[in-house]
Protein backbone atom coordinates (compact mmCIF):
# COMPACT_ATOMS: atom_id res chain seq x y z
CA UNK A 1 0.00 0.00 0.00
CA UNK A 2 1.50 3.47 -1.10
CA UNK A 3 0.25 4.92 2.31
CA UNK A 4 2.99 2.65 4.41
CA UNK A 5 5.51 2.61 1.76
CA UNK A 6 9.25 3.63 2.83
CA UNK A 7 9.55 7.18 3.11
CA UNK A 8 12.36 10.08 2.83
CA UNK A 9 12.78 12.75 5.51
CA UNK A 10 14.54 16.20 5.53
CA UNK A 11 16.54 18.31 8.44
CA UNK A 12 15.25 21.55 8.06
CA UNK A 13 18.55 23.54 9.61
CA UNK A 14 20.80 21.89 6.75
CA UNK A 15 19.21 19.12 4.51
CA UNK A 16 20.36 16.14 5.67
CA UNK A 17 18.20 13.28 4.64
CA UNK A 18 16.83 10.53 6.33
CA UNK A 19 15.44 7.28 4.43
CA UNK A 20 13.82 4.57 6.04
CA UNK A 21 14.75 2.25 3.61
CA UNK A 22 18.19 3.02 4.31
CA UNK A 23 18.10 3.97 7.79
CA UNK A 24 21.37 4.83 9.23
CA UNK A 25 23.07 2.31 10.28
CA UNK A 26 26.12 4.04 11.60
CA UNK A 27 23.85 5.56 14.06
CA UNK A 28 22.19 2.73 15.36
CA UNK A 29 19.32 2.93 13.34
CA UNK A 30 19.01 -0.21 10.58
CA UNK A 31 17.67 0.01 7.16
CA UNK A 32 13.84 -0.31 7.35
CA UNK A 33 13.80 1.87 10.41
CA UNK A 34 10.35 3.70 10.33
CA UNK A 35 10.34 7.34 11.26
CA UNK A 36 7.87 6.72 13.65
CA UNK A 37 9.75 4.35 15.66
CA UNK A 38 12.87 6.84 15.89
CA UNK A 39 12.96 8.41 19.32
CA UNK A 40 11.48 11.86 19.74
CA UNK A 41 14.70 13.01 21.14
CA UNK A 42 16.91 12.20 18.16
CA UNK A 43 18.61 14.89 16.76
CA UNK A 44 19.78 15.32 13.39
CA UNK A 45 23.02 14.11 13.51
CA UNK A 46 25.13 16.99 11.53
CA UNK A 47 23.37 19.83 12.96
CA UNK A 48 21.54 18.65 15.76
CA UNK A 49 17.95 20.01 14.67
CA UNK A 50 15.57 18.12 16.81
CA UNK A 51 13.47 15.51 15.15
CA UNK A 52 10.50 17.73 14.98
CA UNK A 53 12.02 19.79 12.68
CA UNK A 54 12.37 17.27 9.70
CA UNK A 55 9.86 17.51 6.92
CA UNK A 56 8.36 14.42 4.68
CA UNK A 57 9.67 14.91 1.52
CA UNK A 58 9.19 12.77 -1.77
CA UNK A 59 12.16 14.28 -3.93
CA UNK A 60 13.64 11.52 -6.20
CA UNK A 61 17.17 10.63 -5.87
CA UNK A 62 19.87 12.12 -8.45
CA UNK A 63 21.15 9.75 -10.70
CA UNK A 64 23.34 7.36 -9.32
CA UNK A 65 22.65 8.20 -5.74
CA UNK A 66 22.28 7.14 -2.79
CA UNK A 67 25.59 6.09 -2.23
CA UNK A 68 26.48 4.14 0.92
CA UNK A 69 28.32 7.24 2.14
CA UNK A 70 26.83 10.78 0.68
CA UNK B 1 -9.24 32.40 -7.84
CA UNK B 2 -5.90 33.62 -6.81
CA UNK B 3 -5.29 33.22 -3.32
CA UNK B 4 -2.63 35.21 -1.49
CA UNK B 5 -1.45 36.79 2.06
CA UNK B 6 0.43 39.59 3.50
CA UNK B 7 3.13 38.98 5.43
CA UNK B 8 3.98 42.66 7.68
CA UNK B 9 7.68 43.34 9.24
CA UNK B 10 6.94 42.57 12.33
CA UNK B 11 5.04 39.52 11.77
CA UNK B 12 8.34 37.79 11.43
CA UNK B 13 10.18 35.72 13.67
CA UNK B 14 13.17 37.27 15.11
CA UNK B 15 16.65 36.10 16.63
CA UNK B 16 19.47 37.93 18.08
CA UNK B 17 22.16 35.25 17.90
CA UNK B 18 25.63 36.22 20.13
CA UNK B 19 28.97 34.78 19.21
CA UNK B 20 29.29 33.96 22.63
CA UNK B 21 25.45 32.39 23.22
CA UNK B 22 24.64 28.82 23.42
CA UNK B 23 24.89 28.80 19.36
CA UNK B 24 28.22 29.98 19.73
CA UNK B 25 29.72 27.19 17.66
CA UNK B 26 27.91 28.63 14.97
CA UNK B 27 28.33 31.95 15.13
CA UNK B 28 31.65 32.61 15.92
CA UNK B 29 34.29 35.53 15.39
CA UNK B 30 34.63 38.71 17.95
CA UNK B 31 32.88 38.36 21.06
CA UNK B 32 31.02 41.22 20.69
CA UNK B 33 29.56 40.22 17.10
CA UNK B 34 26.04 38.89 16.92
CA UNK B 35 23.70 38.50 13.96
CA UNK B 36 20.05 39.70 14.01
CA UNK B 37 17.88 37.62 11.81
CA UNK B 38 14.18 37.84 10.02
CA UNK B 39 12.91 34.95 9.25
CA UNK B 40 9.81 34.70 7.26
CA UNK B 41 8.90 31.72 7.53
CA UNK B 42 9.99 29.10 9.97
CA UNK B 43 13.42 28.09 10.64
CA UNK B 44 15.36 27.29 13.83
CA UNK B 45 13.60 28.10 16.71
CA UNK B 46 10.65 30.31 15.51
CA UNK B 47 8.25 27.91 14.60
CA UNK B 48 4.81 30.11 14.44
CA UNK B 49 4.87 30.83 11.35
CA UNK B 50 4.38 29.72 7.56
CA UNK B 51 6.38 26.66 6.73
CA UNK B 52 7.24 27.85 4.06
CA UNK B 53 6.18 29.02 0.33
CA UNK B 54 6.29 26.38 -2.74
CA UNK B 55 9.76 25.28 -2.66
CA UNK B 56 10.97 27.43 -0.70
CA UNK B 57 11.88 27.03 3.66
CA UNK B 58 14.03 29.31 4.21
CA UNK B 59 14.03 33.12 3.50
CA UNK B 60 16.24 35.05 6.27
CA UNK B 61 16.55 38.82 6.35
CA UNK B 62 20.16 39.06 8.03
CA UNK B 63 22.32 41.35 10.02
CA UNK B 64 25.85 40.50 10.85
CA UNK B 65 27.39 42.91 13.48
CA UNK B 66 31.10 43.75 14.42
CA UNK B 67 34.13 42.43 12.32
CA UNK B 68 34.65 38.99 12.29
CA UNK B 69 30.96 37.93 12.78
CA UNK B 70 30.50 34.25 10.76
CA UNK B 71 28.56 31.68 10.75
CA UNK B 72 31.45 28.88 11.24
CA UNK B 73 31.59 26.60 8.38
CA UNK B 74 29.28 23.95 8.48
CA UNK B 75 27.58 21.27 6.46
CA UNK B 76 24.90 20.70 4.25
CA UNK B 77 23.13 18.63 1.92
CA UNK B 78 20.33 19.40 -0.71
CA UNK B 79 19.70 22.99 0.47
CA UNK B 80 19.67 25.40 -2.54
CA UNK B 81 21.45 28.55 -0.46
CA UNK B 82 20.97 31.54 -2.29
CA UNK B 83 22.48 34.92 -0.79
CA UNK B 84 21.50 38.57 -2.21
CA UNK B 85 24.31 41.18 -0.35
CA UNK B 86 22.44 44.54 0.38
CA UNK B 87 24.86 46.40 2.38
CA UNK B 88 28.85 45.86 3.43
CA UNK B 89 30.83 43.19 2.29
CA UNK B 90 30.11 39.24 2.48
CA UNK B 91 33.41 36.92 2.82
CA UNK B 92 31.90 33.91 1.11
CA UNK B 93 33.66 30.51 1.43
CA UNK B 94 32.78 26.89 0.62
CA UNK B 95 34.30 23.78 -0.15
CA UNK B 96 34.33 23.69 -3.61
CA UNK B 97 36.72 26.11 -3.62
CA UNK B 98 34.99 28.91 -3.57
CA UNK B 99 36.14 32.22 -1.40
CA UNK B 100 35.26 35.41 -2.05
CA UNK B 101 33.44 38.76 -1.17
CA UNK B 102 30.43 40.02 -2.58
CA UNK B 103 29.41 43.18 -2.33
CA UNK B 104 25.65 45.08 -2.44
CA UNK B 105 24.20 43.87 -5.99
CA UNK B 106 26.25 40.42 -5.57
CA UNK B 107 24.82 37.32 -4.96
CA UNK B 108 25.47 33.77 -5.24
CA UNK B 109 23.86 30.11 -5.20
CA UNK B 110 25.35 26.92 -3.82
CA UNK B 111 23.23 23.91 -3.90
CA UNK B 112 24.79 21.82 -1.33
CA UNK B 113 23.57 18.87 -3.01
CA UNK B 114 25.85 15.77 -1.86
CA UNK B 115 27.15 17.75 0.58
CA UNK B 116 29.09 20.86 1.14
CA UNK B 117 30.10 23.22 3.72
CA UNK B 118 30.47 27.04 3.81
CA UNK B 119 30.67 29.55 6.30
CA UNK B 120 29.55 33.29 5.76
CA UNK B 121 31.96 36.19 7.55
CA UNK B 122 31.79 39.69 7.76
CA UNK B 123 35.22 40.87 8.27
CA UNK B 124 34.14 44.60 8.90
CA UNK B 125 33.09 47.35 10.86
CA UNK B 126 30.38 48.34 8.79
CA UNK B 127 27.60 45.78 9.42
CA UNK B 128 26.60 43.20 6.48
CA UNK B 129 23.17 43.36 5.15
CA UNK B 130 22.32 40.05 3.32
CA UNK B 131 19.16 38.09 2.24
CA UNK B 132 19.18 34.58 2.80
CA UNK B 133 16.77 32.24 0.79
CA UNK B 134 16.99 28.42 0.73
CA UNK B 135 15.06 26.35 -1.54
CA UNK B 136 14.72 22.17 -1.41
CA UNK B 137 16.10 21.21 -5.19
CA UNK B 138 14.81 19.11 -7.50
CA UNK B 139 16.47 15.91 -6.61
CA UNK B 140 18.58 14.77 -3.97
CA UNK B 141 22.07 14.36 -3.96
CA UNK B 142 22.72 15.97 -6.83
CA UNK B 143 26.94 17.32 -7.54
CA UNK B 144 26.97 20.15 -5.34
CA UNK B 145 27.47 23.59 -7.38
CA UNK B 146 28.37 27.37 -7.10
CA UNK B 147 27.79 30.60 -8.88
CA UNK B 148 27.70 34.03 -8.51
CA UNK B 149 25.97 36.88 -10.37
CA UNK B 150 25.81 40.26 -10.26
CA UNK B 151 22.51 42.29 -10.11
CA UNK B 152 23.61 46.26 -11.71
CA UNK B 153 20.59 48.39 -10.37
CA UNK B 154 21.05 51.14 -12.75
CA UNK B 155 20.83 48.84 -16.12
CA UNK B 156 18.01 47.04 -14.34
CA UNK B 157 16.21 50.26 -13.39
CA UNK B 158 12.25 50.47 -13.74
CA UNK B 159 11.73 46.46 -15.08
CA UNK B 160 12.34 42.80 -13.99
CA UNK B 161 15.62 41.10 -14.12
CA UNK B 162 15.89 37.54 -13.87
CA UNK B 163 18.90 36.49 -11.14
CA UNK B 164 17.86 32.74 -10.62
CA UNK B 165 16.28 30.19 -13.13
CA UNK B 166 16.16 29.38 -16.53
CA UNK B 167 15.77 32.69 -18.36
CA UNK B 168 18.59 33.92 -20.37
CA UNK B 169 21.44 35.47 -18.19
CA UNK B 170 20.34 33.60 -15.27
CA UNK B 171 21.98 31.24 -13.01
CA UNK B 172 20.42 27.63 -13.39
CA UNK B 173 18.65 26.50 -10.30
CA UNK B 174 17.80 22.71 -9.96
CA UNK B 175 14.52 23.50 -9.03
CA UNK B 176 11.21 25.16 -10.78
CA UNK B 177 12.12 28.00 -9.18
CA UNK B 178 12.88 31.60 -10.20
CA UNK B 179 14.36 34.68 -9.01
CA UNK B 180 13.81 37.82 -9.97
CA UNK B 181 14.69 41.88 -8.64
CA UNK B 182 12.47 44.93 -8.76
CA UNK B 183 14.43 48.18 -8.42
CA UNK B 184 12.18 51.85 -10.17
CA UNK B 185 13.04 55.06 -9.17
CA UNK B 186 9.28 56.23 -9.26
CA UNK B 187 5.44 54.88 -8.90
CA UNK B 188 5.34 51.82 -12.03
CA UNK B 189 3.56 49.15 -13.30
CA UNK B 190 5.04 46.06 -13.65
CA UNK B 191 3.16 42.90 -14.91
CA UNK B 192 4.91 38.89 -14.16
CA UNK B 193 2.79 35.81 -15.55
CA UNK B 194 3.98 33.16 -12.96
CA UNK B 195 5.08 30.15 -15.19
CA UNK B 196 1.69 27.96 -14.63
CA UNK B 197 -1.60 28.41 -12.07
CA UNK B 198 0.32 26.30 -10.24
CA UNK B 199 3.19 28.68 -9.61
CA UNK B 200 3.26 31.37 -6.56
CA UNK B 201 5.49 34.65 -6.31
CA UNK B 202 6.89 35.62 -2.96
CA UNK B 203 7.60 39.43 -3.19
CA UNK B 204 9.55 40.62 -0.30
CA UNK B 205 10.02 44.85 -0.28
CA UNK B 206 14.24 45.50 0.86
CA UNK B 207 13.14 49.25 0.59
CA UNK B 208 10.36 51.50 -0.68
CA UNK B 209 6.22 50.84 -1.28
CA UNK B 210 4.94 48.45 -3.09
CA UNK B 211 1.01 47.49 -3.87
CA UNK B 212 -0.27 44.55 -5.12
CA UNK B 213 -3.05 42.39 -4.94
CA UNK B 214 -4.82 44.97 -3.09
CA UNK B 215 -2.48 45.01 -0.30
CA UNK B 216 -0.30 48.22 0.41
CA UNK B 217 3.47 46.86 1.46
CA UNK B 218 6.10 48.94 3.33
CA UNK B 219 10.07 48.28 3.56
CA UNK B 220 10.10 44.63 4.54
CA UNK B 221 6.81 43.68 4.50
CA UNK B 222 6.28 40.69 2.09
CA UNK B 223 3.15 38.72 0.44
CA UNK B 224 2.81 35.63 -1.46
CA UNK B 225 0.62 35.45 -4.50
CA UNK B 226 -0.47 31.93 -6.27
CA UNK B 227 -3.38 30.72 -8.73
CA UNK B 228 -2.74 33.90 -10.26
CA UNK B 229 -2.48 34.08 -14.48
CA UNK B 230 -1.12 37.55 -13.78
CA UNK B 231 0.21 39.61 -11.14
CA UNK B 232 0.44 43.35 -11.52
CA UNK B 233 3.26 44.97 -8.29
CA UNK B 234 2.51 48.84 -8.44
CA UNK B 235 5.50 50.70 -7.07
CA UNK B 236 5.05 53.83 -5.27
CA UNK B 237 6.97 57.20 -5.03
CA UNK B 238 10.74 57.37 -4.63
CA UNK B 239 12.85 54.44 -5.08
CA UNK B 240 11.61 50.85 -4.73
CA UNK B 241 13.77 47.61 -4.24
CA UNK B 242 11.64 44.71 -4.64
CA UNK B 243 12.90 40.72 -4.85
CA UNK B 244 10.47 38.46 -6.34
CA UNK B 245 11.12 34.49 -5.98
CA UNK B 246 8.57 32.29 -8.26
CA UNK B 247 7.88 28.62 -7.06
CA UNK B 248 5.86 26.04 -7.93
CA UNK B 249 3.52 25.59 -4.89
FE1 LIG C 1 24.51 27.15 6.38
ZN1 LIG D 1 20.53 18.88 10.15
Amino acid sequence: MTGDALKRWICLGCGFSYDEALGLPEHGLPPGTRWRDIADDWVCPDCGTPKARFEMIEIPYADGQPRAAA
Amino acid sequence: MPNSFVLRADERGYNKILSTGATATYVGGHPDAFITRFSSFNFGDYQDGRAGFGRVRVFGDEAFHHPGCNYNMHPHHNFIICAFVLEGRLTHINTLGGMEDLVSGDYYAFSAGSGGLHEELNRYAEPMRAIYVWMLPDQLYLPPSYARGHFDAAAGMNRITPLLGDAAGAIKLSQDARVSRLVADGPGGFRYRPRSAGHGVYAFVIDGTLHCDGATLKRRDSSGVWGAEEIVYETGRGDTDILLVETII
